[in-house]
């Protein structure tokens, strides 16, 4: 069975849906938008059993490019959930990319991404934009 | 008449926003487009208020002890939410109604979070975000979030309502004017990402 691609067209409507583009044969994953949802678990568990799948199964390299100009406390721990999987297969010999594309006027949204860092161990390229 | 009015006035005066009534997904997107788009001519004020408000504005849908049905059928709480203009900063307060029980462990959480500085906030966020989802304890991410969002301490306060119950109503400031501390705590955590 083929991993099929994920992507979602995000919203912003009475929640906002982020935009997913998560592509098996580039190995590109890219996460962008705005995420506060209607129930978090229910929309990130599909990409998190993704991931699993992809690190598990197609082993190839994978980049992971965030660019999320708002989330709510929910969607963080999600977030940690999406990047321990990146964790895991980098310590099992993957190779892994993570970029966080960050409004440079967000002070709030940076320090986020250090703490992401420091909880994960992952190497994160914080890209200002 | 003339006076209750004045009264009126007076205890509500520098609102700029204010709503009470049932918090359902519909209101909460009303708001929020209010704060994102027409709070300020500052948007990154505009975004740190709506931040706060998500995260509050959720514990009224989901905790308050008055609650409504909504044209869905589904049961959410109703409350209210004020912010206030005072030039230099503005106020963002919510209120519920509860019972004495269920809100003692939230007052200690706020105790708690103001005990701390933003280093030891964010630290604390951390330990949050490991625990699952429900995990016991594991319920104050939304409100640190507000404490560092806000860059404030949570005031929260209590009054005896006619039935018994209690109207909680907690308040953050948050600052028009840049915060010359901020730039000393990021580059702290930034050099303790490097090491």
């Amino acid at each position: 069975m083929e991993l099929e691609d994920i992507v979602i067209e995000g919203s912003h409507k009475n929640f906002f849906t982020p935009s997913v583009n998560f592509n098996a044969k580039t190995g590109i994953c890219e996460l962008s938008g705005e995420s506060f949802l209607e129930d978090t678990q229910e929309f990130y568990k599909p990409l998190i059993d993704w991931l699993d799948e992809y690190t598990s199964k197609i082993k190839k390299p994978i980049a992971f490019i965030i660019k999320l100009t708002y989330f709510n406390t929910s969607t963080s721990r999600c977030i940690l959930d999406l990047l321990n999987v990146l964790k895991d297969y980098e310590d099992d010999g993957g190779d892994v990319t993570v970029n966080w594309h960050y409004d440079e006027n967000d002070s709030d949204m940076e320090e986020d991404i250090e703490d992401y860092m420091i909880d994960t161990g992952l190497n994160i390229n914080i890209i200002p934009f | 008449m003339e006076s209750e009015n004045r009264l009126t006035h007076r205890t509500i005066d520098n609102v700029a926003i204010s709503y009470t009534g049932i918090f359902d997904t519909e209101i909460l997107s009303v708001l929020a487009k209010e704060i994102e788009g027409k709070l300020s001519a500052d948007d990154k004020i505009n975004k740190k208020v709506f931040k706060i408000f998500i995260e509050l504005a959720q514990n009224i849908s989901f905790y308050s002890l008055e609650r409504e049905l909504n044209a869905d059928g589904s049961d959410m709480g109703v409350g209210t939410m004020i912010i206030r203009d005072f030039g230099k900063y503005f106020e963002f307060s919510t209120g519920n109604k509860t019972t004495m029980e269920n809100i003692i462990p939230v007052m200690e959480k706020c105790d708690n979070i103001n005990s701390m500085d933003h280093d030891k906030l964010r630290e604390y966020r951390r330990l949050q975000r490991n625990m699952p989802a429900g995990a016991k304890g594991g319920g104050n991410i939304g409100l640190i979030q507000v404490a560092l969002t806000a860059n404030s301490k949570i005031e929260y306060s209590l009054i005896k309502c006619d039935d018994g119950a209690y109207f909680y109503i907690v308040s953050v400031r948050i600052s028009k004017e840049p915060d010359p501390e901020e730039e000393r705590p990021r580059r702290r955590a930034r050099e303790r990402v490097r090491e």
